[in-house]
This record gives structure tokens, sequence and C-alpha cells, in this order.
């Protein structure tokens, strides 16, 4: 209990006093004043609106097109299996990847030059940082679709659910129902509401990201989030002072925003239209089953498009004279990479700090979850599982003024902290499951063979959850090289990592030092990954002798028949 | 409505395909169906006679084959996709649609009309239920027996022309599901539809004179 006393306070404390240094930050009234008469902030307001509102309802309709094309069959499986592949590529990294693609200067329009658009150089156009925030909204919907339908997946990955659901589209389709009308009255209205929560954090990100709006997003006006970033790097602390009141009115444009649609969601349904006993066209006359091609086109787009993204990042970061209509680099340098490990600071700075805070997050959760009640553990996610919540913008501002009143900031062990920070939430959630389900029954046993907790611990419970624990781990590492917001503003700009550097260097014109710097942001966290995917393998055992064999196989086949019913 | 006909299956074989290994499961049954009868096909799990099921109303999945004939009232309907077989199914399962009312998950099936006479159908079979006070309820807060009689109630709103009943009773108590028995042979008798049910219990067999064993 102590103990579970102080991991708790270990967290806490931190957390609530970024809080409340965020809270204090907001009691500037003169902040307030200034940021209302700024010129910009109208423009800026309604360009969050604008970009983040368009981006949500669009990941939510394509999200939803795509599951009525794929669920249930075999493209659905197909889907999620893809899925993880998709999600792993940073934030920040597929923008200036997209941005590599769709700029004046892309690969697409090479595509289709001259010969199709007559243009011997790049048009004039602003095509990534476009002042309608199009590139923007592009690079969010990308990004938010794989994030839903992986949520999609946890609820249709459930044995039960899935198998009642295909059982529903088939008596819909007994009583007449097209297959596509089916799913939109039967399936969609259940499965939705199910996914309120991803929803409504894909509006709260869309709303508020700052990295990716800084690689692709509009300039002038920025989003809201954008221009609260600008503010608060500014050299005048009144202005700063003015960036953490626009953070703050961001975040409650968020809640504000998130609030309405929750409390519409019961009035979204359409329940009329349901029922109005229509069965839909679709197949009338026709055999059901389309060519596999064509049904699987919506998705195949998607895969393409990330497969061209990360092909765009290797090929610029070995580009060098690269004239403009040319599909192919004229010649291959490898300058950019030679400047990467010149400054091998910067490669050690992200290891460096994503090993340290990774595995601080990840000796916290395994005490946490160890030690603590079930009741505490339920508190403290709420408290914990803040910064994913409120906009990144804002919970620098505390961060900042917490590290400056701890003396930390700039230093070390103030990006320590905050990593960690980051880190925990995502480590907690990733090892919850398979800790919590841990079989309880094991220890009993343990202990009735006389052996001592740590015993148990070390020889049974945590080798046989090996590889959660270093999945959570890499869960951690990732999360922590992805960081750009706190460690450029907690460490003044001091300590550059993969991350802060790719960003920093897109809105520039070294193509190749961008690219090998987003292929890093990805690559060391894939590394990671599969390094822990590799150290978490199942123990593998000799082979057991033939005869003793022979005999399972026989016990075993009795159990197959049951499968075809 | 149907034709004396009325439903015939004629499978040559029916197997399961897994890792290129066809594991026939039926070969050589036929099967005719009068309106009106409930034909019984017995079989222990594994038997194949859920997927039986699913040939008739077209949801066999892609590991089976299915090489042979269905014919409803006198037309072939095996190449035909399950919205055109007009073959209704009830499952042990009620499914009947959460995010529905009762009245709501009757009226998805009775086809599409005036909206007056569709409310219409709707309470009249609420009164054949002996449920007319539940037209609102929630399914979920009703006793299986009842949502056992909606979920066959709504099957028949949409005027099939042929019903299949996947282990309707297993999921019942004792008590209930001889008298469930007794509902359901009895309404879909009066619609004179021919009707297949597949079970593993003797107890469910409706006419003597017509059961197959698997």
């Amino acid at each position: 209990m102590v103990l579970a006393l102080l991991l708790g306070l270990l967290i806490a404390t931190p957390v609530l006093g970024t809080m409340g240094s965020a809270i204090a930050a907001a009691l500037d009234l003169q902040a307030w004043r200034a940021m209302r008469d700024d010129p910009q902030l109208p423009r800026a307001l309604a360009m969050t609106l604008c970009t983040g509102l368009a981006a949500t309802a669009i990941s939510i309709a394509l999200t939803a097109w795509l599951l009525s094309r794929s669920f249930p069959g075999p493209l659905w499986t197909r889907t999620v299996k893809a899925l993880p592949a998709m999600l792993a590529v940073p934030h920040a990294a597929f923008a200036i990847g997209l941005a590599f693609l769709i700029a004046p200067s892309g690969w697409l329009l090479r595509a289709i030059s001259p010969w199709a658009t007559g243009f011997d150089s790049p048009p004039p156009w602003a095509t990534t940082q476009d002042p309608w925030g199009l590139g923007l909204i592009a690079v969010l919907v990308a990004k938010e679709v794989p994030f839903l339908l992986w949520a999609a997946a946890t609820q249709l990955q459930r044995a039960d659910t899935a198998l009642r659901w295909a059982r529903e589209l088939d008596v819909a389709r007994s009583m007449g129902y097209a297959p596509r009308t089916a799913w939109w009255r039967v399936l969609w209205p259940q499965l939705w509401p199910r996914l309120a929560g991803p929803m409504l954090a894909v509006l709260a990100y869309s709303l508020t990201v700052v990295d990716m709006a800084l690689v692709i997003g509009p300039t002038s006006p920025p989003t809201l989030a954008v221009l609260a970033w600008e503010w608060l790097l500014d050299a005048d602390a009144t202005i700063n002072a003015q960036g953490a009141a626009a953070a703050w009115l961001l975040a409650g444009v968020v809640a504000l925003l998130a609030g309405g649609l929750w409390a519409l969601r019961g009035r979204l349904r359409r329940r009329g239209w349901w029922v109005s006993g229509k069965r839909g066209r679709g197949s009338a006359g026709k055999r059901f089953k389309m060519p596999r091609i064509a049904s699987s086109y919506p998705m195949l787009t998607l895969a393409t498009l990330y497969l061209a993204v990360t092909l765009a990042l290797a090929v610029g970061s070995v580009s060098g004279v690269w004239p403009f209509p040319r599909l192919w680099p004229e010649s291959l340098s490898l300058q950019g990479w030679q400047s990467v490990f010149a400054s091998a600071s910067t490669l050690w700075t992200t290891a460096a700090l994503a090993a340290i805070s990774s595995v601080t997050a990840l000796l916290w959760a395994v005490a946490w979850l160890e030690c603590a009640p079930p009741a505490w553990d339920a508190h403290l996610r709420r408290l914990i599982y803040l910064p994913l919540v409120l906009p990144s913008v804002l919970w620098v501002v505390g961060l900042h003024r917490l590290c400056l009143a701890w003396g930390i900031d700039a230093r070390w062990p103030g990006l320590w902290l905050v990593h960690s920070l980051a880190a925990a939430p995502y480590v907690l959630i990733a090892l919850s499951p398979a800790y919590l389900g841990f079989d309880a029954r094991y220890r009993q046993i343990a202990a009735s063979l006389q052996k001592s907790r740590v015993t148990f611990l070390m020889r049974v419970k945590w080798p046989l959850l090996k590889a959660s624990l270093w999945g959570a781990l890499a869960v951690g590492f990732a999360v922590s090289v992805a960081q750009y917001l706190p460690t450029l503003f907690v460490g003044a700009g001091r300590f550059a990592t993969v991350t802060t550097e790719a960003v920093t260097l897109a809105s520039g014109a070294q193509r190749s030092l961008t690219a090998a710097y987003a292929w890093l942001q990805w690559v060391l966290p894939a590394l990671v990954f599969g390094v822990a995917a590799w150290l978490g393998q199942p123990r593998r055992f000799a082979r057991v002798a033939s005869t003793a064999m022979q005999g399972a196989v026989l016990n075993g086949a009795s159990g197959t028949g049951g499968a075809a019913s | 409505m149907s034709n004396p006909s009325g439903l015939e299956i004629d499978v040559a074989r029916l197997a399961l395909r897994q890792h290129h290994n066809d594991t026939s499961l039926i070969t050589n049954l036929q099967i005719t169906v009068p309106p009106g009868i409930v034909h019984t096909v017995m079989g222990a799990s594994g038997s194949g006679k859920s997927s039986l099921l699913a040939a008739v109303c077209g949801t066999l999945a892609r590991v089976f084959t299915f090489e042979g004939a269905v014919s409803l009232s006198g037309q072939r309907i095996d190449a035909l996709p399950t919205e055109q077989r007009r073959v209704g199914i009830l499952f042990q399962d009620d499914l009947l649609f959460a995010h529905m009312t009762v009245r709501e998950n009757l009226l998805f099936a009775v086809p599409a009309g005036p909206r007056a006479q569709r409310e219409a159908v709707v309470k009249q079979a609420l009164d054949d239920l002996e449920l007319p006070g539940f037209s609102h309820a929630d399914p979920a807060t009703l006793s299986g027996g009842q949502r056992a009689r909606i979920a066959l109630m709504r099957a028949l709103l949409a005027q099939p022309h042929a019903l299949l009943l996947d282990e309707p009773f297993s999921r019942l108590d004792a008590g209930l599901r001889g008298r469930m028995r007794e509902f359901v042979f009895a309404t879909v008798r009066t619609r004179q539809i021919p009707v297949l049910l597949v079970t593993h219990d003797e107890a469910d067999v409706a006419e003597a004179g017509q059961v197959t064993r698997l």
C-alpha cells in the first residue's frame, strides 16, 4: 500500500503540477485581451474549425465506406493485417513524405509532366502549405482512417460480436435486403456508437495538431494550434502569455465541439430510414459477387498511398540532382545521410532519450500494475490520460512552467521527465490487458510451493509476460521518438532529435536531409519494435521423442471434427 | 402463393475445403418439403446440417463447396444471391437488432409500402404474438421466449416462400421449449410454406414421416 501510494504520487505530482502551471498561465487577463485583439486570431480560429471538422467528417465517412465494402469477408481480414504497418508510420514523417508527393515539384506532378500538363518547371502552386488547408486535411484523413479502422477492428475482432453481426446481415439479406443496404441499416447504427470515443479523439487531434500542420498546413494564417505555438516560441514574454491564452482557447473549442457532438449523438440516428422497408438496389438480376479487384480497390488505394509516401522518403533521402519533370533523380547521393551521421549527437540524443524514458515508463507501469489496488488504478488513469486528451500545445505550456519552477528546463532531467510522462500512459495502455489478465492462480501455485513473491515474479510471471513487456517498451520508445513540442519547448531548442530536425527542416529546401531524418523518425521505432518482437518470442522447446508425439497427435485429432458445423 | 412442389433440395456434394483437403460433409441427399410441412434434419454437431441450411439460403462461407440444386416453387434458386431467394432463416439466437425497438424490428421486415398499412401489419403481428403493449420495448428487456416469438414473426413478416430453422429451440429452457415448438409449428402451418428444421434433439421432430438423418 505504501509503495502504491509512492508510485501514485510519483506520477500524480508532475501531472498535477503541469495542470496547475497551465491553469496559472491562464490567469493573465492582459494576455487574453492581447489575444482577442490580435488580427490573426479570427482567421486562425476559422482555419482550425474548417480543417479539423472537415478532416474528422471525411475520415469518418471514408472509414464507414471502407468498412461497408469489406466487412464481413476476406477483404476485412487482409485489411486488419495491413493496419499495424500504417499506424506505425509517425505523423510527422508521413506529412513530410506526403508533401514530397504533392508538392509542385513532387512525384505526382512529375508522373504526368510534361506529357499531360505541359510543365517543364514546377508550377507556382501552393499545394503543400496551401492557404485553404487542403494538404493538412488530406494528411489528417490519411492518418486517421487507419486509426478509425483499427478502432473498428477492436470491436469487430471480438468473436461473439463479429459472428452475431455477420449473422444479422444474413438475416436482413434473407428478408430481401441488398448487402450494402443491410450494412447501413443493421450494422453501422450498432457499430458507430461504439466508435464515438475514437471519433472524438480524431476530432480533438485534428483540431490541435501542431507538427503535421507545421509541415503541410497553411501559414498565413496558420491554424490556431500553430499560431499559439508560434507565440509561445516568441522572444517576448507578453507574446508567450498570449500563446498560453490561445492554447486555452483551443482547449475550450475542442471541449465545446466534443461536448456538442456528444450531446447530439442521439439525434443523429435516422430511425425512420432504417425501417422504411425499402430493400435497396444493387444486385437485381445479377450475381452478387463482385470481381475481387473491384471490391478491394479503395483499400488498395490507401495501402498504395502509404507505400508511395515511404518510397518518396526513401528516394528523397538519396536524391542528388533531380531536375523537374524527371521521374527519377539524375544522380543519387549519400550527402543527406552523411550529414545525418556527421551530427551523430542528434541520433544519440533521440535514442538515449527514448531508451531512458521508455524504461522509466515501463518500470513505473509494471510497479504500478503489480501493487496498486484496482480502485486506485481507475482513479489514477483518469489523471495520467490527461496529456492524451488536452491539446499538446496547452500541455507543453504547463510542462515548461513546471520544469522552470523545478529548475530542470533546458536540461536532461527536464527532457527525461517530459518524455517519461508522455510515454507512461501509452505504456500503461499497452501493458494493461496482458498484465491484468494474468491468471491469478499461478501466484497461488507458486505460493503453495513456498516461493516468495520476488521468485514468482522473476521466474514465472515476467517470463510468461515477456512479449507484452517488450512490446510495451517499444511503444514507449516510439512515443518518445515522436515527441516534437515538448522536446523543443522544454529543451529550449538545445536538444535536437530526429523529429525536431525533420519538422524544422521540412520548410527548407534540403530535400535529402529532411527525408533522411523523416526516415529515421520512422525506422528507429520500427527497429525497436522488431527487436522487441524478437526478444519477446515464446520459448522454443526441443522436439519431443516421436512415440510421445504420436500419442499427442492421436489425442488432438479427435477434437478437430467439430470445425465443420 | 407457392407452387405445390414446395422446396426441393438435391445435394450431390457439400464439402469443406481446408488446407487443400476436401472433406465431404454430405453426399447424395434429396429432400422435398411440401408447403405447410415441417421437415426435420437430424444430425450430430459437425455433420454439416447448418452448412446445408446456409447452402439453401445462400450464405455458405467460401471454405465450403456446394454441388447440387435447390428449387423453390419449381424455380432454381441456388445461383441467386441470398436477398433474391425469398428464403427466411431463424437461428438459435433471436438476432433481434439491438438498435431498434420491437416495433422497428418487425417494421424492418415488412415490405415497403404505404406507412399506415405497414404499421397495421406490425400491430396485427404484435396482437397475434399476444404482446400488444411491447411495441416500443427494447428487445434486450424481454424474456427469451418473447424474443424468440418476435424473431419468428419478423422472419414471417418478410413474406418468405420457405423458412429455415437452425436449432431454434436449443437456447430456450426446457419448460419453454415445448410451448415454443407448438407455437412455431402452428404458426408456420397456417402460412402454407415449406419449412426445414435442423436439430440434434429428437423431441424437436415435427412430423414423424418427414425426417432426414445425416
